[in-house]
């Protein structure tokens, strides 16, 4: 049996031999390297791309651009809105324009200083709370609000009026990146059945291969994705960066192609955290007991939609904190910008509101001149308790032996305290 | 064009001859050019420690490296640190001690130790913290990598 022992890591002796393979670590003979060329404006039309003399670079198989897709020009883990490569609306920063293949780093590097974009300028929004507004620059035409949740439970203006203490604040998070070890890397090939195949660090082999079919305009049998070894990902390789730029590179000159990013790529190219415009209105009686809250948070999507409505929703539902309130009201936005785009990253979402939440009890606990302590254990989840979306806890709420246990690891006198 | 030298170095113990291009980084020449892809790269520009081997058995970050600056020096990476059937008591103690998680900054983490230790049998944790300061983890927090090397200092193992 091994349910309640610690085993050994079955991978780990590739691990600290360096025999694991991650994914640059494949080399093929005849392979070629890819290359991406990215935009530096975040807003923009493109006028004219001319490719013509890269193409003709000694050592340059081939310059791929948006009209060289066989199938359908967009990719997303909800919605495919991000394109592969633009066709003509540049929506962010680092959007990827063109492709080389090339024999070597440095000709596919050379090839890319070749081609020559024309841009027109157009205006841009980089606050999802100027994005929000009638006036502001449109990041799709459909407008930039992607997703709103609101959450109601019971009457919040009661609850306020009942309140003996209301705090009330704005918070802000900002952009992160999950900077995983292992920079972006691929090597794709055609193999003896003609198929395609893949081996790339991803944290989803399935749908990457989904969107890699539909892009080449081939059956999904006809991809094989081959995970290597995973240096890190903590969310960031959820979305597609250079799976469909390596395949699409592999198919159309049917030779095995290796991309490896930078790290400065890797920063460009996969997504980040979601800065997260929050504000809280909470309210409690005399002994500390929450009577209503009141939570906005406005998250920052970037150009594309990735897992934003999924991760605002989250967001939305841990807007209370592990704390039963009997009057919230909760709206919960993700806006579209010209920034990078945000996707998931550890916590998907329940990891910026408790800045806020926990800030207000522990405001609120000053008001009333209680412990920290004190406020949160009166009004801690346990089991039976309701959430602001109405699911009642039913098994397994361990928070008030949690409270407990760090409470006395802190040598505080709980006793005293409840 | 850039020209190419001939470039000669013990490298895991063995004799290695090799023509390159001048401007060739040391870890090129390992991973390209004599396929020891045990050592990694996460940022080439010195930040990160992922690419660290040793050279006549001080940590260098070879992404900083011009390979015929180790001209003729005795090299070590990950793959001559200890063959599969036979590991190196750190590299039994990192696996003991659940210091892998991925994995990517684990050969460069195992030889900044192995140099520490080589140097300093008995390093306190704060010794050990300095060690590998140079060296970034994503997945572990830390600990448990000075938990390991320390296992390994108090066992007072040698090698
Ligand atoms: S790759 Fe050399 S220090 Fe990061
Ligand atoms: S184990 Fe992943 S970076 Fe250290």
């Amino acid at each position: 049996m091994t349910i309640g022992k610690s085993l050994p890591r079955y991978e780990g002796l590739g691990k600290v031999t360096g025999q694991a393979k991650f994914p640059a670590d494949y080399y093929m003979p005849g392979m070629l390297y890819g290359k991406t060329l990215r935009t530096p404006l975040a807003s923009a039309k493109i006028l004219r791309l001319d490719t013509s003399k890269a193409e003709s670079l000694r050592g340059v198989a081939k310059v791929v651009t948006a009209q060289d897709i066989p199938g359908e020009n967009g990719h997303g883990v909800i919605f495919p809105d991000a394109p592969i490569l633009v066709e003509d609306r540049v929506r962010s920063i680092n959007d990827a324009i063109a492709l080389v293949a090339a024999e070597s780093e440095e000709i596919a590097e050379e090839a890319l200083s070749l081609i020559k974009v024309e841009y027109e300028e157009l205006p841009a929004v980089y606050d999802p709370r100027e994005a929000m507004k009638e006036d502001s620059p449109l990041v799709w035409d459909k407008g930039n609000i992607l997703y709103h949740l609101p959450i109601r439970k019971g009457d919040v203006e009661k609850g306020f009026r009942e309140a003996d203490v209301i705090v009330e604040n704005k918070y802000s998070t900002q952009m992160v990146d999950h900077a995983f070890l292992q920079p972006e890397a691929a090597l794709s090939y055609i193999d003896e059945t003609g198929n395609l195949v893949l081996r790339v660090a991803t944290q989803y082999v399935h749908w990457d291969r989904t969107e890699i079919a539909r892009a080449l305009n081939i059956n999904i049998n006809q991809v094989r994705v081959v995970c290597a070894t995973v240096g890190g990902a903590f969310g960031g390789r959820e979305d597609m960066t250079l799976q469909l730029h390596c395949s699409l590179l592999t198919w159309l000159t049917k030779r095995p192609v290796k991309m490896v990013y930078s790290r400065e790529e890797s920063f460009k190219a996969h997504s980040k955290r979601h800065p997260i415009y929050m504000k809280y209105k909470t309210g409690c009686t005399k002994e500390g007991k929450l009577i209503a809250l009141e939570a906005e948070f406005i998250g920052d999507a970037g150009a594309y939609s990735s897992w934003s409505p999924n991760i605002l929703r989250k967001s939305a539902v841990h807007a209370t904190g592990p704390y039963y309130v009997p009057n919230v009201k909760v709206d919960a936005y993700a806006v579209h910008t010209n920034n990078p785009f945000t996707g998931a990253m550890r916590g998907f979402g329940a990891a910026q509101p408790p800045i806020a939440y926990e800030a207000q009890m522990d405001l609120l606990a000053k008001e009333l001149g209680l412990h920290p302590f004190t406020i949160r254990w009166r009004n801690a989840f346990e089991e039976g308790s309701e959430t602001a979306t109405g699911q009642i806890l039913e098994t397994s709420v361990g928070l008030k032996e949690t409270l407990l246990a760090t409470a006395k690891a802190y040598g505080w006198d709980v006793e005293k305290l409840y | 064009m850039i020209g190419t030298k001939s470039f000669e170095a013990i490298v895991n113990g063995e004799q290695v001859k090799l023509n390159i291009p001048q401007n060739l980084r040391l870890i090129d020449v390992l991973r390209n050019y004599l396929g020891l892809t045990g050592t990694k790269e996460g940022c080439g520009e010195g930040e990160c420690g992922a690419c660290t081997v040793l050279v006549d058995g001080e940590p260098y970050n070879s992404c900083l490296l011009f390979a015929l600056q180790v001209q003729n020096k005795n090299i070590l990476t990950i793959e001559g640190l200890a063959s599969y059937n036979n590991l190196h008591p750190l590299q039994e103690s990192f696996l003991e001690h659940g210091a892998v998680q991925c994995g990517y900054c684990t050969p460069g983490m195992l030889l900044v130790a192995k140099a520490l230790l080589d140097k300093n049998p008995n390093p306190t944790r704060e010794e050990i913290k300095v060690a590998i300061s140079g060296n970034l983890c994503r997945c572990t927090g830390y600990s448990k990598i000075v938990d390991a090397i320390s296992a390994v200092a108090e066992k007072g193992v040698k090698r």
